[in-house]
């Protein structure tokens, strides 16, 4: 083995990259963007909910309903239909998501001391955002009886039942980008090494230069190394990148000590080396190019969807879950979480480290065997 | 004009067989969006249930008992374990093996029997976030339930009324278009506008820039085709693929899966129509712009996939994103087709009220069209 002729492969294979610049420009535009995508949107916190609110009572109860709406910060008022027939257009076109009513004779009604209803109408086709509004609302109406009862000078902190403190443990007001920036950081390496990686072997083959490298002294091994060394540098480049514009943009805090940086690194790299050995695979069994990307975008899809990244594995169909622990990324996510999030420490993270461990020889070994199989018959 | 026919005509058959000749483009077109649809109708969802759940019983009375077999019976925690105190607790968040602990300190039922606000305490695991936001609203509501029941109890037995004489505002909950709030019923939807994109703007832009690449681009400008007519030939199977897929998802989803089908049909097929044609026209800018392959198909994957899944009101509600990007997600067609997929499916929604949409949507794809035009011609001298 020869460190100089791995040296060249590598310059070689920078040099090929540099020719073409936009893909060079994708590399670094495309982590950015995701960040852009999933710091922004997916960890968006439901907010400014476009609301309407009919107030067929007219009385101080109903506007105080109404302020209370406006004051949360969740939901936006910015209809007010007469009649409870209105909402049914605003809902439609979907101009509002909510709607409140506050129907005629609350005032009275609760002045003689009965219960009151009032009228929660939310947009069920806005999917999760329905379930959170509806607990938003019950809580605001509940501040507002707060208040009344307060007004009268009933004091409900001393009355009987439940004290329940709820406290959301590591991500205390549930910041989204706490846990999704962290996993980002695994989904960025997986795309670029498999997308890249996949067309190293292949598009040799294609234009012939696979033969001319193997007159040449260098070995398989040499080579192997050669092609996978410029690529796992420039995953490492933009994972870094991720996780540098996370901490000081994004402020996503890293709750581990030295211990929990040993868990990412160690499990960034055996995940890193599952998908080098990914990618080389798709490499070999493709003819062209085109058959690899198509391969590609065909596992990756539902490997991001299956992960647990966007959609919780605890939403899962239990039968479906040994498929989504068969999924590597699956275990990266679970470890760069729990590093970031929970500080956890190789003791905690032992599970999925090892099965990271097995993923790597099992995939990284079974790519070398395919492609040393695959240089001998060129 | 027949030779025109007969010549679109070959092209087509020729697009035809070189897909034929290549499984894998084969799957990705006719197989993904039948994979997607089960993943989405079947597999994921926001619908978390069961949140696996520790308890942490310090009291061990018979109200304890009660009160932590409320979060059993509610069908939305999965009590698997007991712990004694918090440091087990802690492990058992890093280890990822519960998402929320219920901690019930000694003195519990004391306080219930004597009329007092009994302590406790819920701990809701932060890393997973879509989980934590629900846990912790089941929790609240439980609890809130369950702090009703209690006080009224007590009230009974006290034989008095609690609030003084003051009437209090009860919230009563309805949930339109999908009273189960099942979140397939507005994912599947949405999924028809991603694959559609993907069909079309991924592979116009890759089989021209293959022609390109193997040179057989020129030969195709030698024969007696005219470059509109090329284009149309070549464009046209992705046209009619995407609507096979159209059809495939929309039936499976309607069938499969109990997805409602309740506004105007003609509307969901003329937006889908314009829809194609502005991703066609995303296609050919695509290809037109990309040197190679392989930066042909990186590009569609950025303009197809992200933005159709992340800035389209899919899955993530674009009222709640900050409002530049909500201004960027005007130049990615799918957020126009998402709210009418989303309108005709499940609000019943016609011309009438989506008329807006379409109409942008109608403007990005003449929009689109002229750029791709200007475009084409000038790589094509």
């Amino acid at each position: 083995m020869s460190p100089a002729r791995i040296r060249l492969l590598v310059w070689k294979e920078f040099k090929q990259l540099r020719r073409d610049p936009l893909l060079l420009r994708i590399i670094f535009a495309m982590p950015v963007l995701q960040l852009i995508m999933f710091g922004y949107v997916v960890a968006a916190d439901v907010t400014h909910l476009p609301t309407a609110i009919v107030d067929l009572d007219h009385s101080a109860v109903s506007r105080q309903v109404a302020e209370a709406f406006t004051a949360s910060g969740y939901f936006t008022v910015d209809a007010h239909p007469v009649s409870e027939a209105g909402i049914r257009p605003l809902m439609d076109s979907a101009t509002i998501s909510v709607a409140v009513v506050v129907p005629e004779g609350t005032q009275a009604a609760l002045d003689r001391g009965e219960t009151a209803p009032i009228g929660v109408i939310v947009d069920g086709a806005d999917g999760q955002t329905s379930g959170v509004a509806l607990s938003y609302a019950t809580q605001i109406v509940q501040q507002v009886n707060a208040h009344r009862l307060a007004a009268y000078g009933v004091d409900t902190t001393a009355a009987p039942g439940l004290d329940a403190r709820i406290r959301v443990a590591y991500n205390p007001s549930i910041r989204a980008v706490n846990s999704m920036l962290p996993g980002l950081i695994g989904i960025i390496c997986m795309i670029s090494i498999t997308v890249v990686m996949s067309q190293a072997v292949v598009k040799e083959r294609e234009s012939g230069t696979l033969e001319q490298m193997f007159v040449t002294p260098i070995t398989h091994t040499e080579y192997l190394i050669g092609k996978v060394i410029p690529y796992t540098l420039v995953a490492l480049a933009q994972a870094t990148l991720v996780a540098v514009v996370a901490v000081t943009w994004f402020r996503v805090p890293f709750n581990g000590g030295p211990a929990a940086v040993g868990v990412v690194v160690v499990g960034l790299l055996l995940f890193m080396l599952t998908a080098l050995g990914l990618g080389l695979l798709i490499s070999v069994v493709s003819r062209t190019r085109h058959q690899a990307q198509q391969t590609v975008m065909f596992l990756l899809l539902p490997a991001m969807l299956l992960s647990g990244y966007i959609f919780p594995l605890e939403s899962m169909p239990r039968v479906l879950l040994p498929v989504a622990y068969a999924i590597p990324l699956t275990h990266v996510l679970i470890v760069l979480r729990g590093a970031f999030v929970h500080g956890a420490g190789f003791a905690a993270m032992a599970g999925p480290l090892l099965a990271l461990v097995g993923f790597a020889v099992l995939i990284f070994g079974a790519a070398l065997l395919a492609v040393r199989r695959r240089l001998r018959g060129a | 004009m027949r030779a025109t026919l007969a010549r679109v005509g070959a092209i087509t058959r020729k697009e035809f067989r070189h897909l034929l000749r290549d499984p894998r483009s084969l799957a990705v077109v006719l197989l993904l969006p039948v994979i997607e649809l089960v993943l989405f109708g079947y597999a994921v969802s926001f619908d978390v249930g069961q949140l696996p759940t520790v308890v942490v019983d310090q009291d061990r009375s018979a109200a304890s008992r009660a009160y932590v077999r409320s979060y059993s019976a509610s069908g939305f925690f999965d009590v698997q374990t007991d712990a004694t105190d918090l440091t087990q607790v802690d492990t058992l968040f890093r280890e990822n093996r519960v998402r929320v602990a219920v901690v019930v300190p000694a003195g519990f039922g004391r306080a219930v029997a004597a009329g007092e606000k009994a302590q406790v305490a819920v701990l809701v695991d932060g890393a997973d976030v879509q989980a934590a936001r629900i846990g912790q609203a089941y929790a609240i509501a439980l609890n809130a339930r369950y702090g009703g029941q209690l006080t009224a109890a007590w009230a009974d037995r006290q034989g008095a009324a609690l609030t003084g004489g003051v009437g209090l505002l009860e919230p009563r909950s309805r949930t339109w278009y999908n009273p189960e709030r099942r979140s397939s019923l507005f994912l599947i939807p949405g999924l028809v506008v991603v694959i559609i994109m993907i069909v079309t703007v991924q592979q116009t832009a890759t089989s021209l820039v293959r022609e390109r690449d193997l040179h057989t681009f020129e030969q195709m400008q030698v024969s007696p085709l005219r470059p509109a007519e090329l284009l149309v030939g070549k464009m046209l199977p992705w046209t009619l693929l995407a609507f096979l897929d159209l059809s495939v998802i929309v039936a499976l989803g309607i069938g499969m899966f109990g997805v409602p089908l309740r506004g105007s049909v003609p509307l969901l097929v003329v937006a889908s129509a314009v829809f194609i044609l502005a991703c066609l026209a995303l296609g050919l800018i695509v290809s037109a712009v990309s040197p190679s392959m392989e930066t042909a198909n990186v590009l569609a994957l950025m303009i197809a996939f992200l933005p159709s899944f992340l800035l389209s009101g899919l899955a993530f509600p674009l009222a709640s994103i900050p409002v530049w990007l909500r201004w960027l997600s005007y130049a990615f067609p799918a957020r126009y087709l998402v709210s009418i997929s989303h309108g005709v499916f499940l609000r019943g929604a016609g011309f009438a009220e989506l008329w807006v949409p379409l109409i942008q949507l109608a403007a990005y794809a003449g929009l689109v069209g002229l750029v791709a035009t200007v475009l084409a011609r000038r790589r094509t001298p």
